[in-house]
């Protein structure tokens, strides 16, 4: 398959997708790890999955596969603990490469172990200090509480005996002695619960405790003001320290309940103010400790993170190759002798002989006696789709790419669009002002592409500096066609010589009413730049641009056919050369190649003819005389002919392509039954020989039937319906994609006239007011308006309208576009998935 | 300068363009023959938006009528 069409034309880089080939490694067990490791630093062979019916776990190397996996887990584990503690990992992965994976397993092993024990005892250490910080601002509060109690019972007290000694008056209850007493007797067995609740949950807190014990209790709370770090969660939260007093045990049961359910960390608290103290002076030591314990741990920690971070970048992409390689190990089948592994994959041909020599290495260091065996397989299946690209043109590769990858060594559109995607948005987008804007912001990009594409970026930046060549060459191309519409952000000047156009007379009093007489050449580059500012500006750029857009439309729609004729030649269907590229080339060019040729002879001999009605006639009644409107000589019969051209070339297109592929089917068929019959013969006299001429001559035989159809039932209402549809879809499609030209126009207009407005009516309007701050503001206005509304959005919408006149209009005049990518088995490519 | 006269420029410059590529990025035939068709491309498209433009203005049948102001 790989032969076919060679040497019909010089073969063009990018123009046509590398010839490929199916191949089948047979690799010796104990060498083939590292022959696929090899093959993934060369990165030019796509392995087919052999075991597609396979699940994962039923593969050959699914331990392996759960073995790297927790490797790339340990080591996800370490990333985060890295994060956490803010180390970045460092780049210095050379001071001891660690080549054996089972060594750098148990190492992994070991260190995880090290950091989860540390992380266990740091949180046991982190979560103790908690505590006894919380018990602390316990003791210190709660310690408040009891002696400003103290304080006022004893006040109270004083108040009391004092009441008592003064005056034995009848008005003393004598129930308040028994109720004193009754209350010492109480006393006794008055029990208090000390902690600290979360704040916002003080005031339920109280309600709950209140409702619970019908009111028999005292709470007591102070808000601690500096946030506590809860032992539990470990999270900061703003707390209070409450003390509450009660009396019996079921309601002691009830509190410590309630306390559960909010949370409240409970401390037991001595009354004893000596032992208070003696306390605070304990639980003070131990904190110290402890911090001192902690800060050592942390230290620790610190230093095996570091270890871990020096190596961790070697050993990630250690283990993602490991992964990857046991991937595609996993894709291979086993030989029935157990002893190969069988590959088969998609692999370029110019790659055959890197290939060989890595699969050689690979025996040399793995000491095996058997060589790996290279063959290469015949298929008819249809070859991935790989052109080699480089930086200037995989973006855009890509722009072809996001419509559909080419079809296996079919013409790649991506050629031309390399020019013709800059030009045709730079005629939209012509002013040399803001041409060179986009130039200089494009060559910020690629002066600084080796430090930016190594870092990160946002997305939009990732897309621009993506497509930063592409950019390049869209604003060259708006400095060219800008200098030709002759607008620098809108302001035309005398570049290339004088005007053309004179006053009538000396007085040169008509000038505004009929208008200036061309009194010398015409202007030599561009657009006159009288034109600009007169009153029949619009009317002469109208004109002008849409001509042009009917013009350079009808120049890339020919392109577009004569590229399906190089891939007719190219897969040696003569076919599609003579009833499909013919008649499309001439049905277009009847009609609209011949308005092209209208309006350049209108052009060319300042004709006053109309064209459209010139065009419309043309269909409605041909053999009516053209009178005013016929352009030269010859005009009447050389339209019926073009249009009997025209109205031959539909059937032309239609008719004869599937009855001629429906008898080449049935040669095909015949040749088929032919070689059967020739092979039964051969059977009968030597058994079981090899016939590859006979195969041969039978893949060649089917391969012309279309491409790709093969021993397939032939449908022939299909074909016909499909060729009916391709008829209709090109004759309609002439039509409606030139009018779809004139979005060139349309943008371009649009472009012209935005900028003359953001430069009258806001620079001009302020440059009028004769202030310096007006005049400033004004220039503010216009630099945002022109960056943001000409420079961004006008440079999308063109960039999508270029898009799609390139999509739809070009590529779908020969571009099939069902081809599927070439994905190489590539460990570059893997380090670029992963980040 | 007429037509012909900067078509010819337009065509030296192609030439000139194609040649410089081909001194300065010789990479093998098929790589020289894609920045052929490349710069064959870019001549002919801006040749042809020049030839527009200028043919458009050759014979006017429109003239540029001033604004009262100016």
């Amino acid at each position: 398959m790989g032969e076919r069409g060679r040497g019909c034309c010089p073969s063009m880089d990018l123009m046509r997708s590398e010839p490929m080939q199916l191949v089948q490694l047979i690799i010796p067990i104990e060498s083939a790890h590292l022959a696929v490791s090899y093959l993934g630093d060369l990165g030019l062979i796509q392995f087919k999955d052999l075991n597609a019916e396979k699940s994962p776990f039923q593969r050959t190397y699914a331990i392996q596969i759960k073995r790297s996996g927790e490797m790339a887990r340990k080591l996800r584990f370490f990333r985060d603990q890295m994060s956490k503690a803010g180390l970045v990992t460092g780049a210095r992965s050379q001071v001891e490469a660690i080549a054996n994976l089972d060594d750098l397993e148990v190492k992994l092993g070991d260190l995880e172990a090290e950091l989860v024990e540390i992380n266990a005892n740091g949180d046991k250490l982190q979560r103790s200090y908690n505590e006894l910080a919380e018990y602390k601002l316990v003791l210190q509060n709660a310690g408040k509480f009891f002696h400003s109690a103290l304080s006022s019972a004893e006040a109270r007290q004083r108040e009391y005996s004092a009441n008592q000694g003064g005056e034995e008056s009848l008005e003393i209850p004598l129930l308040s002695e028994q109720e004193t007493t009754a209350d010492s007797s109480k006393q006794v067995r008055l029990g208090f619960i000390t902690g600290l609740v979360p704040r916002e949950k003080s005031m339920a807190f109280e309600r709950i405790l209140f409702r619970a014990t019908r009111g028999n209790v005292f709470l007591r709370q102070v808000s601690v003001d500096e946030p506590v770090v809860d032992p539990v969660s470990g999270d900061k939260v703003e707390k209070n320290v409450f003390a509450v007093f009660f009396s019996g045990e079921r309601a002691k049961n009830k509190i410590l309940k309630i306390c559960d359910a909010f949370g409240a960390n409970r401390y037991s608290f001595s009354e004893d103010i000596s032992k208070q103290s003696q306390m605070i002076t304990e639980v003070s030591r131990r904190l110290s400790e402890l911090k001192t314990t902690l800060d050592a741990g942390l230290v620790q920690r610190g230093n095996l993170l570091q270890t871990i971070g020096e190596h961790f970048e070697h050993w990630n992409i250690l283990v993602r190759k490991e992964k990857a390689i046991y991937h595609t190990l996993n894709m291979l089948s086993m030989d029935v002798t157990k002893k190969c592994l069988v590959a088969e994959g998609w692999s370029p041909i110019f790659a055959t002989k890197q290939i060989q020599d890595a699969l050689h290495q690979a025996t040399l260091d793995c000491n095996t006696q058997v060589e790996a065996i290279f063959q290469v397989l015949r298929t008819r299946e249809m070859p991935p789709t790989y052109f080699r690209t480089n930086k200037f043109t995989t973006a855009f590769q890509e722009i072809v790419d996001a419509y559909g990858v080419a079809k296996y060594q079919e013409a790649n559109p991506g050629v031309f669009t390399i020019v013709t995607f800059p030009f045709l948005f730079a005629v939209m987008f012509g002013d040399w002002g803001h041409g060179i804007c986009l130039l200089l912001a494009t060559l910020f990009f690629i002066v600084r592409e080796k430090k930016l594409s190594s870092q990160k970026l946002g997305d939009i930046t990732e897309m621009a500096f993506g497509g930063r060549y592409v950019i390049v060459l869209m604003s060259i191309f708006s400095i060219y066609t800008g200098l030709i519409y002759n607008e620098f952000f809108s302001v035309p000047f005398e570049l290339f010589g004088p005007s053309a156009y004179v006053c009538r007379d000396a007085t040169c009093s008509e000038a505004s009413t009929i208008g200036l007489i061309k009194g010398r050449d015409t202007y030599p580059f561009g657009v006159d730049p009288v034109w600009h500012g007169s009153r029949s500006e619009l009317p002469f750029l109208n004109s002008l641009k849409m001509k042009m857009s009917i013009l350079l439309g009808v120049a890339q729609m020919n392109l577009g056919i004569i590229l399906s004729y190089f891939n007719a030649l190219f897969f040696k269907n003569s076919i599609n050369t003579w009833f499909q590229f013919v008649p499309q080339m001439i049905f277009l060019n009847s009609l609209f190649g011949y308005l092209s040729l209208l309006i350049i002879v209108k052009w060319c001999t300042g004709s006053q003819a109309d064209l459209y009605h010139v065009m419309i006639y043309m269909f409605l009644s041909p053999t009516d005389e053209l009178g005013e409107n016929q352009l030269f000589a010859g005009q009447k019969p050389l339209q019926m002919v073009l249009l009997l051209l025209a109205l031959v070339s539909v059937p032309w297109m239609l008719l004869p392509k599937p009855f001629l592929l429906k008898k080449q089917h049935e040669v095909c068929n015949f040749k088929l039954s032919y070689v059967i019959f020739l092979l039964i013969i051969r059977h009968q006299g030597e058994a079981y020989a090899p016939l590859p001429d006979t195969d041969e001559s039978l893949q060649s035989g089917t391969n012309h039937n279309g491409g790709g159809h093969g021993h397939e039932e032939f449908e022939f209402s299909e074909v016909f319906v499909h060729q009916l549809i391709h008829t209709i879809e090109f004759v309609l499609g002439a039509v409606s994609n030139t009018a779809s030209y004139l979005r060139l126009w349309a943008l371009s207009l649009a472009h012209s006239e935005l900028s003359i407005v953001f430069y009258e009516k806001v620079l001009l309007l302020a440059w009028g007011y004769d202030n310096i701050f007006i005049l400033i503001i004004g220039i503010i206005i216009f630099i945002c308006a022109t960056v943001g509304v000409l420079l961004v959005m006008e440079t999308l919408s063109a960039f999508l309208h270029a898009l799609r006149l390139h999509w739809v209009e070009f590529q779908n005049k020969f571009y099939e576009g069902d081809g599927y990518k070439f994905y190489p088995f590539s460990f570059s490519v893997l380090d670029a998935e992963e980040e | 300068m007429g037509f012909l006269v900067t078509t010819l420029i337009f065509i030296v410059v192609g030439i000139i363009a194609s040649l410089c590529a081909r001194i300065c990025f010789n990479r093998g035939p098929s790589a020289n023959l894609l920045q052929l068709t490349l710069v064959i491309t870019t001549t002919v498209c801006c040749w042809m938006m020049w030839a527009i433009v200028y043919l458009a203005q050759m014979n006017p049948l429109i003239v540029p009528i001033l604004n009262e102001s100016e």
